[in-house]
């Protein structure tokens, strides 16, 4: 395989500017910065756009997010080339690769779902169209903005499995963009089938009276005790986490012991759904210990299904810390044997967890504009975080970690085919 | 890093597979739950007893066109925003009261004591003063506030359309007492006081010069005999925060709840009322709004609530405003006990209780 045939992510080489810990400290600090900015302008109910309605806003979020996937993973960064990724200066390289990403994000909200499948096929995959049908503009954009998200909720989870878990089997062998478009096909695919069988359902019952010729009825009812959709995205998050965790802070172990493919991906698959369940049951436990058994037609804190969403949220704020320590501190430990690494790593990031999770209820209300409170049903603290780690992963994948970290020079490293592979 | 062989690969396999099944079936296991998670409690706080509750509908159309409404919220960036920076639409709206979308939601409650006397106290105070004025006329609390045969004002929450129409009490009875839950904002102070808020185009120009009482949450607030509030900390939409409800105990019936809004949700309600008062396990009757609608939208959570209700065996349940139309479609076509309203002063369906309608439990 050409060097170009490896993720561009795993094959270059960044050299640090200054000596950690300052280094992950001011690169830390920047991008949180950034975030809040970025907040207030756009999402802060105090702010400018206003865009965190909430559903609105929380879809573009969620939908930066599935296209910064499938720019660095899946089409490896294609159509630039590795001499742009590797000579640009990275503001320049970031902004180019933003505004590329925006321009996913518009193209599949505005033209994919509002004017294609929306109009054609399902309806509240579109809010004009479910305007049309004379539904108030507000709850057309907010039910069409929670299909849409979802949608990007359950690539963010599948779509990362090819190219960790699978490494792109079968489709390895091909080039970019044949490779990209293949796998991007194939997960896509993949993420309507199980959106239909996650959240149309959902539909089933949101519409007055049910569309019980259209989708079928919530089959999760009967154990879940709710007919939300809320119960899939609590544990599909906690999928999305693990797949993430597998690549960020176990960095594939213990799959990458296992050579073959697809031996490799499927283990792998299903590990993470294990992992995923497991941490899932775990948050869902953990609620009805600090707050008592959830109710069965109750809202807010005893709601079964805010119970489900709340799992989902807590997986979320898992990979905050996760990122950080990949990104910004070296992912340390490295100098043990790698379970020894992983333990030390995976205690940092619970209590890091913690602590997040007290501060983000503490001062989210005066610095993000939220309301005080756990439970709260139009706000989804799913969404400052995960636009958090949108602009970590704008910061890392696109500019290079600037300003703390610089692109070695890559010409002797890459023309050495066994340094790439040791790497990867 | 090692090549793994087919019999290692089985064997991690195996470990892993059996290791993921027992912790996932060890953390909602039933052993694990009885270990960790405390049992319910019984309620034994004791509010006394009262002889009936007579609840009068003074206003539960708290706006008349809903989707202008959401628009207005939309416009102004959704749900999350402040009441008091939506500027709500206060004229050309054809089936508003005189052009103005806003209306609101006021509620008189008797309350027959054991020994046969009656007293009257008001929940809430609508939201457009002129609406408000026009029902208090129509229901002759204008002079019962005068004269003081209404004892006092408990304002549910502070969203606009449950407390911005406090000129029209104040109007009548500048001192009356009022109590407000624990949540309240500066600005719902200062209102009180006789501040303008232009961009909301609210005003109140008769500043409150009596008792005002800030109730804690997490208490039973016992106001007389057979009656309480409790206040939830609770966040609404429009950056509201706090709702308190009242509770009754009634002779040979049971618990009677009368609700503004119950952002905390009915059956969170009842179940806290379950654990707390004494009695608290026999619901007779409900009153009031239930937010499950309020704006014809809908979600399948919902539904979850339509059909549980039935495990609580409300024999009265006067639901309104909020808890919207299909909501009531819904337990109608569940079989709940939902008493119909007369579809009179601007209330639009007779599905539920409307304005001047009422109930005695």
């Amino acid at each position: 395989m050409n060097h170009k045939d490896y993720l561009w992510l795993e094959t270059r080489d960044l050299q640090p500017r200054m000596k950690q810990p300052i280094q992950g400290f001011i690169n830390f600090l920047l991008v949180t910065a950034l975030f809040l900015i970025v907040w207030w302008i756009c999402m802060d109910p105090r702010g400018i756009l206003r865009w965190y309605t909430p559903q609105y806003g929380y879809m573009y979020i969620r939908w930066i997010l599935i296209a910064s996937i499938w720019q660095a993973y899946i089409f490896n960064f294609w159509p630039f080339s590795y001499k742009f990724m590797e000579t640009r200066h990275p503001l320049i390289k970031g902004i180019i690769l933003i505004t590329v990403n925006l321009g996913i994000v518009g193209f599949m909200v505005w033209i994919f779902y509002y004017s294609i499948i929306g109009r054609l096929s399902i309806p509240y995959l579109s809010a004009p169209v479910l305007t049309e049908l004379g539904m108030s503009s507000f709850f057309a954009r907010e039910y069409s903005s929670l299909a849409i998200l979802m949608m990007a909720a359950i690539a963010s989870w599948l779509s990362p499995i090819w190219p960790v878990c699978f490494e792109n089997h079968p489709w390895h062998g091909m080039k970019q963009p044949a490779r990209g478009f293949t796998v991007w096909a194939w997960t896509f695919l993949l993420t309507t089938y199980i959106f239909l069988c996650l959240m149309h359902p959902h539909y089933h019952v949101l519409f007055y009276p049910w569309q019980e010729f259209a989708a079928a009825f919530p089959w999760w009812y009967k154990f879940a005790h709710t007919l939300s959709g809320n119960f899939n995205v609590g544990w599909v998050m906690c999928g999305t986490i693990s797949i993430w965790l597998l690549e960020l802070t176990f960095e594939r172990y213990p799959f990458c012991l296992i050579k073959k493919q697809p031996l490799r991906g499927i283990a792998g698959f299903f590990g993470v759904l294990v992992f995923a369940l497991v941490m899932f049951a775990t948050f869902n436990l953990l609620q009805d210990i600090s707050w008592g058994v959830a109710v069965e037609g109750a809202k807010r804190l005893y709601a079964p299904d805010w119970r489900y969403l709340h799992s989902g949220e807590l997986a979320c704020m898992i990979l905050v810390p996760a990122m950080v320590l990949n990104f910004y501190f070296d992912n340390w430990p490295k100098k043990y044997a790698p379970s020894i690494n992983i333990a030390i790593r995976c205690l940092i990031i619970l209590v890091t967890t913690g602590i997040l999770h007290y501060l983000y209820y503490k001062f989210s209300p005066p610095i993000l504009g939220t309301q005080p409170g756990y439970s709260h049903p139009q706000q989804f603290p799913m969404a400052p975080v995960i636009l958090w780690i949108n602009i970590m992963l704008y910061h890392n994948w696109f500019m290079d970690l600037y300003p703390g970290k610089k692109l070695a020079s890559r010409e002797e490293y890459l023309l050495n085919p066994s340094i790439v592979a040791e790497k990867v | 890093m090692s090549d793994l062989s087919r019999r290692d690969f089985l064997k991690g396999l195996a470990v892993g597979g059996t290791v993921g099944y027992f912790a996932m079936a060890g953390v909602s296991s039933t052993v694990m739950k009885n270990t960790f998670i405390p049992p319910a409690k019984v309620g034994t706080e004791d509010i006394g007893e009262c002889k009936s509750v007579s609840v009068k509908v003074i206003s539960e159309t708290s706006w008349f066109n809903n989707p202008l409404l959401l628009e207005d919220i939309k416009k102004a960036g959704g749900l999350l925003v402040n009441q008091y920076e939506i500027p709500w639409t206060n004229t050309g709206v054809e089936e508003g009261w005189k052009g103005d979308n806003a209306g609101g939601y006021a509620t008189l409650i008797e309350v027959e004591q054991l020994d046969g006397s009656k007293r009257k106290f008001l929940l809430d105070t609508g939201w457009n003063v002129d609406w408000t004025d026009e029902c208090f006329k129509r229901e002759g609390l204008d002079k019962m506030l005068a004269n003081g045969e209404i004892e006092f004002l408990i304002i549910s929450h502070e969203h606009f359309d449950h407390y911005w129409g406090i000129e029209s009490t104040l109007k009548h009875r500048p001192d009356i007492p009022i109590i407000v839950p624990k949540g309240f904002y500066p600005e719902g102070f200062e209102l009180l006081k006789g501040a303008e808020f232009p961009k909301c185009h609210l005003s109140n120009k008769v500043p409150h010069t009596g008792p005002l009482e800030v109730r804690e949450s997490g208490k039973v607030h016992k106001i007389m005999p057979g009656v309480a509030s409790i206040t939830f900390d609770v966040p609404i939409i429009t950056r509201v925060f706090g709702e308190e409800v009242l509770v009754f105990n009634v002779k040979d019936k049971g618990i009677g709840i009368v609700t503004g809004c119950c952002h905390m949700g009915i059956i969170s309600l009842m179940e806290h009322v379950k654990s707390t008062l004494k009695g608290g396990d026999k619901i007779y009757a409900v009153q009031g709004g239930l937010h499950i609608s309020p704006f014809e939208d809908w979600d399948p959570q919902y539904d979850d609530l339509v059909l549980a209700l039935h495990h609580y065996g409300i024999e009265r349940l006067g639901c309104n405003h909020c808890t919207g139309y299909i909501t009531a479609e819904k337990m109608v076509a569940a079989n709940l006990p939902v008493i119909k309203g007369t579809a009179q002063f601007k209330s639009k369906r007779d599905i539920y209780l409307g304005n001047g309608d009422s109930m005695t439990f």
